[in-house]
């Protein structure tokens, strides 16, 4: 029976400094990452972008040949038609999304259409919990990227095989043998020790993993604060002895978003044989007063992912690397009172890399079709969204993860090497 | 069953009821009794208070030469200082922490409602109705400025109401998530219709805006709501929702017993426990002040699996440790450190709450909650926050490494900690810059050195941020 992590990373703990504790790879060199990968997956990073709130897939993917939209739904905050960017005669993309539409022209671009499950849940709470654990009956308690690593990252050794660019752990990494760490800048990445003593500091380190490192007889909360405490320490270390040397090779716009995709690149330069990142961007329940707000944050969403890939470009690095986003719901069909829209459906998403396979996927939202509720008929089910990513990206068993098999979208390039 | 009533009872019951406690305040609390240690939390009208007020007078108000108060109420940080000031230096420690439960249970956030006074007075309305009736707080919730901005409801109007405000009264502050239907909250959005703000407005920084029943905007026609069909307004629509009821009770009784039973004891209690805190809300008339109380004197309270159990959160972990350390502060480590340590106290990301528990635990985090701390403990200046390692030791026995940990354990209620990590802690101030043992000298120089990193690792570790 093959080690876990806990128990390779800290075996013989007492007597164990912080270097001791860093992975060999960490010390020997990058290439010996790839030995904790699974076979045919080397490099390939998967990176999951959350738009918290629901995302408006309607001004976003605009149906700009529908005359409901403009006629009967979308009266004071539709998209002019002259103004979208046309992808297939019929829709088009929101006119601040020039980034993402460079990137469909390229060919690097696809679009899932009508994104949801059947009876979908209104609640943004319950909603982002099924999506996060890919399960509507909400029986599973870990992540569907965590039931991933727990497949295929356990006893591998790496404490970064994921992680998230965020102040708190999404679901979705949420894992019973691997602990993703997460931070949003390395510098402040360590145990804080006293500058006024800098002799002091290794044994502090030193305490605060030895504190850490207590066997409890049964599973309590200390043991696993504890975990992740050590797990903070050992992710820490690594990061600070593999200098990348990373100088971004694109300008990034001025956003969270941005941000956080940057030190993706970082991440992913530094070659730490990070399979998975996870970054969240919020500010998307446009209740009211919808145009602005949205087009700002779809404007920083379209430019980020833009810059993101043109760094990778400039690394060398963005064929390994394959970009989705999600988002809990879409919106109400019929704007409100407010000049918002209310919580909604089903949303288009974004496929984005070089093994991405250009199309749009599912037909055009059906606004003649409405349920009871004035919301979007599902066209694809998240299921086969995901597990077309962890079929032909991930490479793995999608069947096992997601626990019975979705139609695949063809949306990845399955012969993609 | 009944209550053992000791140090460690009192400390728990100081922990939970408020954010821990000084050895000298258990020492008190031990002898009160049971009883009237818990009255003096739960009753807390009659705990004069008026020194907090003083003070606070004087920390928000400047006089020459200085330029500015110390907490600015103009900004949201200072709003946040005022608040975290208050909750480490009340006498009514309960008062502050059910003001602290409500500000996560009805979440607003200065993002969008970008008046800080709103925040501040939404803040003050908690305060003010924090343990009376239930309905009365719902009913001054839902006419907030802040909340009726944050949750759309001030731009909703009949024909195509705003459904943002109705979902979440259901969904996050009465009933729970599948105690409604899609169509019952379209049809508490239109009983809400015409309860908006009236001031809102960029010239005074979005500061002026007050409550305003506007008729005009009213959608005046018949609705039906949890199968109650009349021309429902906004006070309407709340009472129905509170009065709920289906096989097993009251509806908004079992949501709210058991939201305060996870804060204050543990998570997922059993039916029983809520069942009977159901019964104590609704004989007491939806009374929030009688279930906490009932709360607080449950032998089932004081039990072994009660302790110890509940994560701090961020704005609980940095209160503990600065009423336990007796720190001297301006709030402006603890305010700076709340977004790193994942709780931006007055800008939350979403309508909901903090999960609590371990969502406020991953590795970033409990590295943001150690900078935070090592920023207070190894401040030997003057200004911040600072503490006083003479009088935190003074009268102590620190002749052995054994001694320091005892007399900081005791400080910070970390007595029982495992061996292990008393052990753990031991070899930390044994230890020479080598790592090698036989360090510990009682000198001013080793204090300075070893009881702050002490201290710091204490505040680290799993038992602490654990309450």
């Amino acid at each position: 029976m093959p080690m876990d992590r806990r128990e390779f990373l800290f075996r013989g703990i007492g007597v164990a400094t912080v270097s001791a504790m860093v992975p060999r790879f960490a010390v020997a060199g990058a290439r010996f990452f790839e030995e904790s990968l699974a076979p045919g997956l080397a490099g390939r990073v998967l990176v999951v972008v959350e738009l918290a709130g629901g995302n408006d897939g309607l001004n976003t993917v605009v149906p700009y040949t529908d005359p409901l939209y403009y006629n009967t739904y979308r009266k004071n905050i539709g998209v002019p038609a002259a103004s979208v960017l046309d992808l297939d005669g019929r829709l088009g993309f929101n006119p601040v999304m020039t980034g993402l539409k460079s990137l469909w022209d390229a060919n690097r671009l696809a679009v899932i259409e009508g994104v949801s499950y059947p009876n979908p849940n209104l609640s943004h709470f319950t909603s982002r919990d099924i999506w996060h654990t890919a399960d509507p009956a909400l029986a599973q308690h870990r992540g569907w990227l965590g039931r991933y690593a727990d497949a295929t990252m356990a006893g591998n050794g790496n404490p970064l095989s994921g992680c998230a660019i965020s102040q708190s752990l999404p679901l979705t990494l949420l894992a019973d043998k691997v602990v993703f760490p997460s931070f949003t800048s390395l510098a402040s990445y360590a145990y804080a020790t006293d500058g006024g003593t800098p002799s002091d500091a290794a044994n502090q380190i030193n305490g605060f993993v030895a504190q850490n490192s207590i066997e409890h007889e049964i599973a309590t909360r200390n043991d696993r604060i504890e975990g992740v405490s050590r797990d903070a320490a050992t992710s820490a270390a690594t990061l600070k002895l593999v200098t990348s040397g990373y100088v971004a090779k694109a300008t990034y716009p001025n956003n969270s978003l941005a941000n956080a995709l940057k030190l993706c690149v970082e991440i992913i330069v530094g070659n730490l044989g990070t399979q998975i990142l996870y970054v969240t961007y919020g500010g998307f329940d446009n209740h009211s007063a919808q145009k602005a707000a949205h087009d700002n944050l779809l404007k920083a969403v379209s430019d980020s992912i833009k810059a993101f890939f043109d760094d990778l470009d400039g690394q060398g690095k963005s064929s390994n690397v394959l970009l989705m986003t999600w988002s809990e719901f879409g919106r109400r069909v019929q704007e409100n009172a407010s000049l918002g829209t209310d919580h909604g459906t089903a949303g288009a998403h974004f496929v984005v890399g070089n093994a991405a396979v250009k199309g749009i996927y599912g037909p055009a939202p059906a606004l003649n079709n409405l349920d009871k509720n004035g919301n979007l008929p599902w066209q694809n089910d998240f299921r086969s969204y995901y597990g077309t990513i962890l079929r032909d990206w991930l490479k793995t068993d999608a069947d096992a993860i997601l626990g019975k098999g979705y139609p695949n979208l063809g949306c990845v390039n399955p012969f993609y090497v | 069953m009944s209550i053992h009533w000791d140090r460690e009872a009192a400390a728990h019951l100081a922990r939970r009821a408020g954010f821990g406690a000084t050895p000298a305040e258990l020492d008190a609390a031990v002898s009160l009794g049971v009883d009237a240690a818990v009255d003096q939390f739960v009753n807390y009208d009659a705990v004069d208070n008026s020194a907090l007020e003083t003070a606070l007078q004087g920390l928000t108000s400047f006089t020459p030469p200085a330029t500015s108060p110390v907490y600015d109420l103009s900004n949201i940080a200072g709003v946040e200082k005022w608040f975290l000031h208050r909750m480490v230096f009340t006498r009514r420690p309960l008062e502050e922490k059910m003001t602290y439960f409500w500000n996560g249970h009805f979440t607003s956030g200065i993002a969008k409602v970008q008046g800080v006074t709103l925040m501040l007075n939404q803040n003050k309305t908690m305060r003010q109705y924090a343990v009376g009736r239930f309905d009365d707080l719902v009913v001054k919730i839902s006419q907030d400025p802040a909340m009726l901005i944050w949750l759309d409801n001030a731009t909703s109007r009949a024909g195509r109401p705003n459904e943002n405000y109705a979902r979440e009264l259901m969904e996050l502050f009465t009933l729970g998530v599948d105690e409604y239907t899609q169509a019952d909250v379209s049809e508490v959005a239109r009983a809400l219709t015409g309860w908006t703000v009236q001031g809102y407005t960029q010239a005074d920084n979005y500061n002026g805006a007050t409550f305003v029943d506007n008729p005009a905007v009213h959608d005046n026609g018949v609705k039906t709501i949890l199968g109650r069909t009349g021309s429902w307004n906004g006070y309407d629509a709340i009472r129905i929702i509170l009065e709920t009821t289906d096989e097993q009770g009251s509806v908004s009784g079992r949501f709210l017993s058991k939201k305060l039973w996870t804060f204050f004891v543990y998570h997922d209690p059993p039916d029983w426990i809520v069942q009977e805190l159901t019964g104590v809300y609704v004989s007491s008339n939806r009374s929030i002040r009688a279930v906490v109380d009932h709360i607080f004197r449950m032998p089932e309270f004081y039990e072994a699996h009660a302790r110890k159990v509940l994560v701090r959160s961020p704005a609980e972990y940095a209160v503990a440790l600065l009423r336990q350390l007796e720190a001297k502060t301006d709030m402006s480590t603890p305010v700076n450190n709340l977004v790193a340590m994942g709780q931006p106290l007055f800008n939350p990301s979403d309508a909901k709450g903090p999960e609590g528990d371990m969502d406020w635990i991953n590795t970033g985090t409990v590295f943001a909650r150690a900078s935070m701390t090592n920023t207070i403990v190894t401040n030997r200046g003057k200004t911040g926050t600072t503490i006083d390692l003479a009088q935190l030791l003074a009268g102590k026995t620190l002749t052995t490494p054994t001694d320091v940990v005892n007399a900081l354990g005791d400080r910070l209620g970390l007595a029982d900690a495992p061996l292990e990590v008393r052990a753990a802690w031991a070899k930390y101030v044994d230890s020479k810059s080598d790592g090698s043992r036989g360090y510990w000298q009682n000198t001013s120089a080793q204090v300075d050195q070893k009881a702050r990193g002490l201290i710091h690792l204490m505040l680290t570790s799993a038992d602490y941020h654990l309450c």
